[in-house]
């Protein structure tokens, strides 16, 4: 008799999982089965790896291949990241697993008109009303930004924080102020589920409509639909109350309001809701198209998801 | 929903457990009740426990959905990672001690 094999593994839905898990060091490896964390006395912490959106290593950590690849094939997102959050490296699974996705998203971004449209539904969702007509990207962008620095101050004055403006040094973290360290550790979590929530839903995280010409453009145009609903408001609830670790409470407030928001469970609909502003179907494969030898799995997972 | 896993415990906490949890496998109790008598249960727990070891957990509104607590020694840790609770499982020696 041949011993009972388990059946393969699948990626579940983002919308089921937890938003962001820190490792803060030790060796990330596969024993059993399992993806665990070894520290160096030999204690192993397990880590539902299938449960969550998106995990991020921080400066410490050490993966082994065998976790690496266990990690894509449940479909979560490994983000290297540096001090509190500043993004360093990021892989994992990659986008692209379907390619009518990524051909609708093209062809939304690469026609003026059409990019406008996705541009304007991103602004209407953001703020609620319509943006005025008639208006370039360039112009809105130009309206959102001012936008952006009044909701800043009305923020921090509602949280009683002392705010000059958005600044920040990737490379010296120290250099910033308390609500903007607050700040960008809050956005590096925002940014990482919804690049995992990008990639699970199938399109590129590089083919942007407000952003563009970063490898996450399109995780910065969606991020900041929720940006000032979730993330700045906890940001600067924290640097209010100046704690001891605002990092690690900026954290915690973040897993909180994400709950609370319900962001897992909105992304991936919204997504789709602003690209379907353009109005044009999803293209059809071409008519010499060929269907694949094999066909493709039953999976539990999200478009996006390689099974 | 709460379960309760009751590993080395006398009889007489198994027998007393049995009062308000169906135990579906030998040590292991379910059963479905407020935070207040989740609490009362926990509390019988902890005086009849000896030098067992048990853990509780059940459903509740945190992100994870549920939360555990754990009584006695085991090589089972929780480990509290930003608001998110996970276990630390501790090696053994080769004499067979828990390190």
């Amino acid at each position: 008799m041949t011993t009972p094999l388990l059946p393969p593994l699948k990626p579940i839905p983002i919308k089921e999982r937890l938003s962001v898990l820190f490792i803060e060091k030790g060796h990330l490896d596969v024993l059993d089965g399992a993806f665990v964390v070894v520290d160096k006395t030999g204690v192993r912490t397990h880590v539902p790896i299938g449960g969550v959106a998106c995990l991020m290593l921080e400066p410490g950590t050490r993966v082994s291949h065998a976790a690496a690849s266990l990690a894509a094939r449940v479909g979560t997102l490994l983000v290297w990241v540096g001090e509190a959050g500043v993004r360093l490296y990021s892989s994992g699974q990659p986008g692209g697993a379907r390619a009518d996705r990524l051909l609708y998203q093209a062809q939304l971004a690469l026609d003026p008109g059409l990019r406008l449209k996705v541009v304007r539904k991103m602004y209407a969702v953001r703020f609620g009303e319509e943006p005025p007509a008639r208006r370039s990207v360039e112009q809105l962008r130009g309206i959102e930004g001012a936008r952006v620095r009044e909701m800043y101050k009305r923020l921090a004055a509602k949280y009683n924080v002392n705010w000059k403006a958005r600044n920040y040094d990737t490379s010296d973290w120290n250099k910033g102020d308390l609500p903007n360290r607050c700040l960008s550790a809050a956005t590096a979590c925002l940014y990482g589920v919804t690049e995992a929530a990008v990639l699970a839903a199938g399109y590129a995280p590089a083919v942007g409509f407000i952003h563009t010409g970063k490898p996450l453009s399109f995780v910065y145009d969606i991020a900041d639909i929720y940006k000032f609903e979730t993330v700045v408001s906890v940001a600067f609830g924290i640097a209010a109350k100046k704690p001891y670790n605002p990092e690690q409470a900026v954290r915690l407030g973040c897993r909180d309001i994400f709950r609370k928001s319900r962001l897992l469970e909105r992304i991936i609909p919204d997504i789709e809701v602003i690209l379907a502003a353009g109005e044009v179907t999803p293209p059809e494969p071409p008519e010499d198209a060929q269907p694949p030898a094999i066909p493709n799995p039953e999976s539990l997972g999200d478009a996006g998801h390689r099974t | 929903m709460l379960v309760i896993v009751l590993e080395n415990a006398p009889p007489r906490l198994r027998g007393r457990l049995a009062i308000w949890l169906l135990e579906i496998r030998a040590g292991v109790y379910v059963g479905n009740y407020s935070a207040k008598v989740r609490d009362h249960i926990w509390c019988q727990v902890e005086k009849g426990i000896e030098n067992g070891n048990a853990v509780m957990a059940w459903k509740t509104n945190n992100e994870a959905g549920f939360d555990f607590v754990t009584l006695g020694t085991n090589r089972r840790i929780p480990l509290e990672l930003d608001g998110t609770k996970l276990v630390s499982f501790l090696p053994v020696a080769d004499n067979g001690e828990v390190l």
